[in-house]
């Protein structure tokens, strides 16, 4: 006898292939997620390797310039300065050998997720009073929502329109310089150059080692979630598929620690006493002062008007 | 709950650097005492899973997926300090190779996801689960309460942060220069975005994983080496 659900025909396209397109389950996002993670990783190794004007900077001048630049660019109000410094790091892009357009899409793919959410609300004088631009709707006096009391009309401001591109902008030119710090760089000699800034070499090692084991513990969350996907016809109750989720996050936390132990061992049957040596193979050349000098002296320049600016 | 470059001001995010710096030299002091040159490797990997954590996509109602922090089972399982370094480098990573949280933010970022979350789960979970049975059941509902709690509190922390920009930081006509909601917004929308939906389900996650760690090996919870290695020789975990 053939139960009944081995019967149905299922008529989408077959969810075990790579390129399934039809509604995912936390299965299929957990895979996809991952995948993406290492191409994601891989495409950025590629920009690395190119030979454009950033890739040839040594590492820690160019974590120190593209540092300070972040921190004085937090501090900017004024819109033109911010789409200056953008524009900027569009050029730097650009000499760097990194597609532009793919290097644009590439932050601002999560800006409007991450500043969107906020910055959408600003512009309308529910949260902040000032000049109409739009007229939305009118609501006559008195309306409420829940606990807050809603103005009379609500329409889109002035000063509200003017804030939030400040602050997309704003959030937009920190992502782009950070992003163009980390495709320019491979991430290990990333790691390495924090040296330079004061981390300890003890968390410079870790940070390595973390790095290289993420790869390896994602290997094997794939593989869990590869073989459920492989070994299930139906899928369970809620509950039972968050448990056996718990269950294999548990098993990765012990196999982590397990292995832990073990490359312990392993470091220790290879003469690690505790004592850490980061070999230091970066030179430091005069274009690499010099870059680092232009980075802080314009740094120092956008702070001395955004000050202004905030005086003003 | 990762705060991107640009939301806060500098003087938050540079006093929570001065905060966060003595918490990581005190952390990395303690435990270079504690585990000695197994202090590299253990953090490392505790690092990379609390990176990969991030990874595991949970099916929740309504037929969409969620994922936890993660910061709760670390600190209840590798003990707070050893979860605050662990945490940090998982942050560090995530920031620079994602950009997934700002740069200039990382401390705020670490301050809520790596001192908060995992404290305030373990001393939670210790003082629910104090005199009872590594393998009791109670201590299962006090890891879901850690994890439940934890998050909350993590989520009112960075709500308080968003919301003290307007008041630092604006122009002289009064516009905020950063976050420009005022703790009136932020805080509830923090909370109660948590409090009715991410909590429930880290609350969830940390109980699934406490659990299945109790079902294993519980030698590997921290502070109960010593009494339960005495009773039973370590499992070994199933491969």
């Amino acid at each position: 006898m053939i139960p009944e659900w081995m019967k149905e025909v299922d008529d989408g396209p077959c969810s075990c292939s790579a390129v399934y397109h039809g509604k995912k389950g936390f299965v299929g996002k957990t895979i996809d997620g991952i995948f993406g993670f290492l191409q994601e990783a891989f495409v950025s190794e590629t920009y690395a390797k190119r030979k454009g004007l950033l890739q040839t900077l040594d590492p820690r001048a160019k974590l120190i310039s593209i540092l300070t630049i972040i921190f004085a660019t937090s501090m900017v109000g004024d819109l033109n300065l911010l789409i200056a410094v953008y524009l900027a790091t569009l050029l730097f892009a650009y000499l760097s050998r990194v597609e532009v357009l793919f290097f644009i899409k590439r932050v601002w793919l999560f800006i409007p997720i991450f500043a969107g959410i906020i910055a959408l609300p600003m512009i309308f004088n529910i949260f902040f009073p000032g000049d109409p631009l739009i007229q939305l709707a009118y609501l006559g006096p008195g309306a409420v929502l829940g606990p807050f009391s809603l103005p009379e009309s609500i329409f889109i401001t002035r000063q509200g329109v003017n804030m939030a591109i400040i602050f997309t902008m704003r959030v937009a030119t920190c992502v782009s310089a950070v992003v163009l710090l980390f495709i320019t760089t491979p991430q290990q000699v990333l790691f390495k150059s924090l040296r330079s800034v004061g981390v300890p070499k003890i968390y410079v090692l870790t940070l390595e080692m973390a790095y290289r084991y993420i790869f390896l513990l994602m290997d094997m969350v794939r593989e869990m979630y590869t073989a459920k996907k492989a070994r299930t016809i139906r899928s369970r109750s809620m509950f039972e598929e968050q448990k056996w989720v718990g269950g294999r996050m548990g098993y990765t936390l012990i196999r982590s620690i397990d292995m832990s132990e073990k490359v312990h061992m392993a470091m220790m049957s290879r003469g690690f006493n505790g004592e850490v040596n980061v070999m230091q193979e970066f030179k430091m050349m005069h274009r690499d002062y010099l870059a680092v000098a232009a980075a802080i002296s314009f740094s120092i320049l956008l702070m001395l008007i955004a000050q202004d600016f905030i005086l003003m | 709950m990762h705060i991107p470059d640009g939301y806060l001001g500098p003087y938050t995010y540079i006093a929570l650097w001065i905060i966060m710096i003595p918490i990581w030299y005190y952390a990395g002091r303690k435990l270079s005492t504690e585990l000695k040159s197994r202090q590299v490797p253990l953090l490392a990997l505790a690092a990379a899973f609390s990176f990969v954590i991030m990874m595991f996509n949970v099916p929740i109602p309504g037929g969409s997926t969620g994922h936890a922090v993660g910061a709760a089972i670390i600190g209840i399982v590798l003990g707070p300090w050893a979860a605050v370094i662990a945490i940090s480098v998982a942050l560090v990573l995530q920031a620079l190779m994602f950009g997934d949280g700002g740069i200039t933010a990382i401390a705020a970022n670490c301050f809520n996801m790596a001192v908060v979350m995992p404290f305030v789960a373990y001393y939670v979970y210790k003082l629910i689960s104090a005199g009872t049975d590594v393998a009791s059941s109670r201590r299962v509902i006090a890891a879901a309460i850690a994890g439940y709690i934890s998050l909350a509190i993590a989520a009112a922390v960075t709500g308080f942060e968003f919301g003290i920009q307007p008041m630092l930081h604006h122009t002289a006509e009064g516009v905020p220069l950063y976050m420009p909601y005022s703790l009136g917004v932020t805080v509830p929308a923090m909370v109660l975005e948590h409090v009715f939906g991410f909590s429930i389900l880290e609350a969830l996650i940390t109980a699934l994983i406490f659990a299945y760690i109790q079902r294993t090996d519980t030698t590997l919870l921290y502070g109960e080496k010593s009494a339960t290695q005495k009773m039973k020789k370590k499992n070994t975990s199933t491969a």
